[in-house]
């Protein structure tokens, strides 16, 4: 019997949702398999999230907590993951595929030489180690991958697996752990926008994405009153993006996010690969463009052709009248 | 500053693709400097034609890469190596391995790459080669800046950007979000033509053995299932918007 560990991202107070997609299916994985699953939390106020981890059934808890964790760093990440390890032994790392995980996953592999798959879309074990789908070429393909070894990292897209409860009464094992200025490496020095209280986009529901067609003052009035309605995330193609009229962190493609929402509305998004790359899993895509011939009515369910400033305040009004 | 670039090439992944029996195959063999390492030229570019300096690329691949360190010349920098392999592709620890041991009796202020190559998506290199070389090292950069003795990162991260000031000598990944890398001018295509590559075989590097085993294989490819186009509503705007709307209510339930 080995162990799987499973990283617990947290994120503006918040467990990452795709952090328990991860340990709903790693939890199914070892009962399969006869192994036994844990879970590690790394964090300023890593305790307070134990309880809800408990609900997902891991066998034992770690927390590693210090307030340098209150910001994501790599090198603090890198030694507190490194000492978990250490204890734990796991033959499994999986993580939720978020950007602190990609600043560190390389770096641990090397650290660890582990066998490493970033981003893959489902999982397995396997006797040797693991069976993964990678989405590739701009998530045109699926790419098939193994891979072996006495250590195996694996980061998980969100939205790849249901969660799904089975409580636990898991040990809670604090690792002690401290830093000095030798340790951090890098300073940082500010955080400089953040989305603040809008709506976490990998785990929303509903996203409205807007496009360079809706760049101007009255278009981004309309995406934001349709997004108040659904009470959806709001998203951008990178021309938006690099246009600066939308926020960085809003950027969905191959870039920036990928998401898999039940309901991805396309306002004024041609359907490039590469923002297509970021959007394609989602369950029900609704595209409204001018163009009859724009790729995104490809794979759009629902196509409106008309001018996002016609269609626009007819569809919010008839979805407020859902709504009531 | 010494900047040291990453390259790659890869296959341009707006070309046509198939698969048969498995196996990836392009109806062409156009391929491209990796977009996201053009961005880290394009600013190792731009930062040492303001402090000075020289930007050196370095690629791991066959011979038909040279085109791709060509490019990269002409785009601007100064030297190239190019690590000489034969056919077989590797995964992301094989080529940081690599790396690392080239960059062993180097000197350098930063060593930068794309963040990731975009036909795989990995975007595990860079940081396997920072814990290699044991540097510190900052993915997904969106801005660079040199300031007193240090490279100035701002991040992309998950909920907003980080602006991190790492030591030199450091890495650095780089998002294609940072800049419009240059198109090669004329006279910078002829150019290149005189500027040093220096070649060297892989077996030269005498790396371990062990390294240079892959951990992980790809075993195969296959077509994602397709998405089929829905309905298409080219009616009058006022009655197909609401009509979407109540189909997404009645039809779809997502709302």
């Amino acid at each position: 019997m080995s162990t799987l560990l499973t990283h617990i991202a947290i994120s503006d107070g918040k467990i990452k949702r795709s952090s328990l997609e991860v340990l709903s299916h790693l939890r199914r994985q070892a009962e399969q398999h006869g192994h036994q699953v844990e879970a590690v939390i790394i964090d300023a106020e890593a305790s307070r999230y134990t309880g809800q981890v408990q609900q997902y059934g891991p066998s034992k808890i770690y927390t590693v907590e210090n307030p340098v964790f209150k910001n994501h760093l790599n090198a603090p990440l890198l030694k507190a993951l490194e000492k978990v390890i250490e204890q734990a032994d796991p033959s499994l790392v999986a993580f939720a595929s978020t950007e602190s995980t990609k600043d560190i996953l390389g770096a641990l592999a090397a650290r660890e030489e582990a066998a490493v798959l970033s981003d893959v879309s489902t999982f397995e074990l396997t006797e040797e180690g693991i069976r993964a789908t990678r989405p590739v070429m701009a998530a045109k393909i699926l790419s098939e991958n193994e891979a072996r070894g006495d250590m195996i990292l694996v980061s998980v897209r969100s939205g790849s697996y249901d969660l799904e409860e089975q409580a636990s009464d898991a040990e809670v094992i604090e690792i002690d752990f401290s830093v000095d200025d030798q340790d951090l490496r890098a300073t940082l020095e500010e955080i400089i926008s953040s989305s603040g209280d809008t709506i976490d986009l990998s785990e929303a529901e509903t996203i409205v994405a807007a496009g360079r067609g809706a760049k101007d003052e009255k278009g981004q009035q309309l995406i934001s009153e349709l997004a108040d309605v659904l009470n959806a995330g709001v998203g951008a193609s990178r021309a938006l993006t690099e246009a600066g009229v939308m926020d960085p962190s809003l950027q969905i493609g191959q870039t920036g996010k990928v998401v898999s929402p039940q309901l991805y509305i396309a306002v004024g998004i041609s359907g490039a690969i590469q923002h297509v790359a970021g959007m394609a899993s989602s369950k029900v895509i609704v595209a409204i463009n001018k163009d009859p011939d724009a790729p995104i009515f490809d794979i759009a369910d629902y196509g409106i052709v008309g001018d996002l400033y016609d269609v626009l305040p007819p569809f919010i009004d008839e979805l407020k009248k859902i709504a009531s | 500053m010494k900047f040291y670039v990453c390259i790659k090439q890869v296959p341009d992944i707006d070309a046509p693709i198939q698969i048969k029996n498995g196996n990836l195959i392009q109806d062409t063999d156009r391929t491209v400097l990796n977009a996201y390492d053009a961005s880290a030229v394009e600013e190792a570019l731009v930062l040492t034609e303001k402090h000075g300096g020289e930007v050196e690329v370095v690629l791991i691949g066959p011979n038909q890469a040279k085109e791709t360190i060509r490019k990269a010349l002409a785009m601007g920098a100064h030297k190239a190596t190019h690590i000489e392999t034969r056919e077989e592709s590797y995964d992301s620890s094989v080529y940081a391995s690599i790396l690392a041991s080239f960059f062993e009796d180097k000197d350098y202020d930063v060593i930068s790459c794309g963040k990731q190559s975009q036909d795989t998506d990995a975007g595990l290199t860079g940081s396997m080669l920072a814990e290699h070389l044991d540097l510190p090292y900052s993915t997904n950069a969106v801005a660079l800046s040199a300031q007193n003795g240090q490279l100035r990162v701002k991040r992309q991260g998950d909920a907003g950007q980080e602006l991190i000031a790492l030591p030199l000598p450091c890495l650095v990944s780089c998002s294609n979000d940072m800049n419009e890398p240059r198109i090669p001018s004329l006279k910078g295509i002829m150019q290149s033509k005189r500027k040093p590559m220096e070649t060297i075989a892989l077996d030269a590097l005498e790396i371990d053995e062990s390294a240079l085993e892959a951990k992980t294989a790809v075993t195969g490819y296959r077509e994602k299932p397709k998405r089929e186009a829905g309905q298409k509503f080219e009616g009058e705007p006022e009655e197909t918007a609401r009509q979407v709307a109540r189909l997404l209510d009645e039809e779809a339930n997502v709302v």
